[in-house]
């Protein structure tokens, strides 16, 4: 896949997260939507990591240019960081179903 | 830079070893004993250097945006200790590890760094907010995690979009380049950014996750979101502005979250809640600054220290009112407090209304010095409506017959608040002019006939909630993206 056709699904995975995190009245939804939209960030670090006739970034795999390392070392990082998050926040989502037995946005907005 | 980067080492190792160790709050009062040496060392800063070796590295520089948030971050961590040293469980190790995040934050000078840190952060803040297992304050919590994690995607879409045309994550190899917005893909990345930063900073219509979490949190948390942790957010787009001419977007959102906040704490009635508004409102003097550059951001930089030093004292006033009453309503709470929490709310507002001689006059006296007559405008409305919105604080002063075991907080940050304002006297001759105090007398005076007028006045404001609220932060960074990217 070259690197136009990566940034465009990374960006529409972005729309598609926000909206669904927008649209979506139940917490677990808008989590899953949040993801998706990560998701989509982190591809479009690895599309900008893109070079034409590249082969990927590790020593050894032959002469010709290689992919930018640099995108790709973020992108582990943000994928640990993004994952710790959405751990927290589904702990969070267990908590708040226990004691308000609801995952609807509106009734959690309610005074409890 | 090897002392900077020693103490950051240290207090996270400190706040890691702290679950170990009892008594818990060990740890952390060891971790300020480092910071301070480690701060005392490396004063008055140090170079941009390197950090990880030649050519590839993170770059890292002691400025004095660094050292004043740093003097600030330990200031606010001894005083959370003594006001919670009683707390079990990982309340200190949390903290601690949180106040260190941020000293690592401010010393950034890397896109990347910046989002690793300012992640962090955030996490450690989610974790602490709903520290008390109050339902209210985990869904205030989670809300506040979402609307990160909206801010940072648009963040690191930014980063790509940067790294991608410019090749580089060091502010300063950007601002080097000096290429500006020639290309519109580095325009539309400088927008996200902003963006990014201005949600995760709380900044108004974008981050409307602030008051709920800063309300709603226990008491030292509230104490150290509203002093240092929400300054991170600032400082990001401080940088960001240093880099990228994004500094009128910075002006916009200072005025924008200026007023946004004021209007809500006008007619808030959850005394902490309210204070929350008031950080709100309170970071557009330092978005102004920072946006302005020059010798505004110098005044915006005392401002960010000032503010942490009389809303830290605000916070831990209110806190310990709440805590020995049991009630939130500002109305409710009057007459009913003990003598030192009367006094530190006394003070506290006394500094923030910008009355001298305390901290809050000297920094607004080095924010205002040489500022255009617009903006000069816009900061005297926002202190007169600052001063409106702490009037109806006013009845609480009245100390009762409560009686309060105390935590020396409170007294600790009034001395500092005292020491600070008479620190910026001896400093800055202009301050001592009778027309700068007659103003700021005057600026208080036309707030409190403000609240008078305003009083009847009960207008239906609307709610905010996790829908609108992310809603609201996405058309405001839409937004953001065009006015930077048609604008200039």
């Amino acid at each position: 896949m070259d690197g136009m056709a990566a940034s465009a699904l990374a960006i529409a995975l972005v729309g598609l997260g926000l909206w669904t995190l927008i649209r979506r009245r139940n917490v677990i939804w808008k989590l899953l939507g949040l993801n998706v939209a990560a998701g989509g960030a982190i591809l479009f670090l690895v599309a900008v990591a893109h070079r034409p006739h590249a082969h990927p970034p590790i020593a050894g795999l032959g002469p010709g240019p290689s992919a930018d390392p640099l995108p790709h070392a973020l992108v582990l990082t943000a994928i640990v960081i993004h994952f710790a998050t959405l751990a927290l926040s589904l702990v969070y989502v267990i908590f708040l179903t226990e004691r308000r037995h609801s995952q609807d946005v509106h009734k959690l907005e309610e005074e409890p | 830079m090897i002392y900077a980067i020693g103490g950051v080492v240290i207090y996270l190792a400190l706040g890691v070893v702290g679950f170990l160790v009892r008594p818990r709050w060990l740890c952390g009062a060891l971790a300020i004993l480092a910071g301070v040496a480690s701060l005392a060392l490396w004063a008055p800063g140090f170079p941009e250097a390197i950090l990880g070796g030649t050519g590839w590295g993170i770059s890292v520089a002691g400025d004095p945006l660094a050292l004043g948030m740093w003097a600030l971050a330990l200031v606010i961590h001894g005083v959370v200790l003594l006001h919670e040293r009683a707390r079990p469980g990982a309340f200190h190790p949390l903290l601690t590890l949180l106040v260190g995040t941020c000293l690592a934050t401010v010393l950034s000078r890397d896109l990347f760094n910046l989002y690793v840190t300012l992640e962090l952060v955030s996490l450690l803040s989610f974790l602490l907010v709903g520290y008390d297992g109050k339902s209210r304050a985990v869904w205030a919590s989670l809300q506040y995690l979402i609307l990160a994690m909206v801010g940072m995607t648009l963040y690191l879409l930014g980063v790509g979009l940067v790294y991608g045309k410019l090749g580089t994550l060091s502010l300063s190899a950007i601002a080097a380049l000096g290429s500006g917005f020639s290309d519109p893909a580095v325009a539309i990345g400088a927008g996200l950014l902003v963006a990014g930063a201005a949600i995760k900073g709380g900044v108004f219509l974008f981050g409307l996750w602030l008051p709920p979490a800063h309300g709603y949190a226990p008491t030292g948390v509230s104490v150290t979101l509203s002093a240092v942790v929400v300054k991170m957010g600032v400082i990001a787009l401080a940088r960001l502005a240093e880099a990228l001419p994004v500094g009128s977007a910075s002006v916009a959102l200072g005025v924008l979250t200026g007023f946004g906040g004021l209007v809500y704490a006008l007619w808030e009635r959850d005394l902490k809640v309210f204070l929350a508004f008031h950080t709100v409102s309170q970071l557009g003097y330092m978005l102004i600054g920072f946006g302005l550059g020059g010798e505004a951001s110098h005044g915006a930089l005392l401002y960010a220290v000032a503010h942490g030093l009389f809303k830290g004292l605000l916070f831990l006033a209110a806190g310990q009112a709440i805590e020995t009453t049991g009630e939130r309503e500002i109305a409710r709470l009057a007459g009913r407090l003990a003598w030192p929490t009367a006094l530190g709310l006394a003070v506290g507002a006394w500094a923030i209304a910008g009355l001298p001689p305390l901290a809050g006059f000297t920094a607004k006296g080095a924010l205002t010095a040489d500022l255009l007559l617009p903006m000069q405008a816009v900061l005297v409305a926002l202190s007169v409506g600052t001063a409106a919105s702490f009037a109806k604080v006013i009845p609480l002063l009245r100390p009762g017959p409560t009686r309060e075991a105390s935590s020396g907080g409170v007294m600790v940050l009034i001395v500092v608040l005292v020491g600070f304002g008479l620190w910026g006297f001896a400093s800055r001759p202009e301050l001592r002019q009778p027309g700068k105090w007659a103003e700021a007398v005057g600026g208080a005076l036309g707030g409190y006939g403000l609240y008078l007028l305003l009083r009847r006045v009960r207008p239906r404001l609307p709610r905010i909630t996790l829908d609108r609220a992310t809603a609201v932060a996405l058309l405001g960074a839409a937004a953001l993206v065009a006015g930077i990217l048609f604008l200039g």
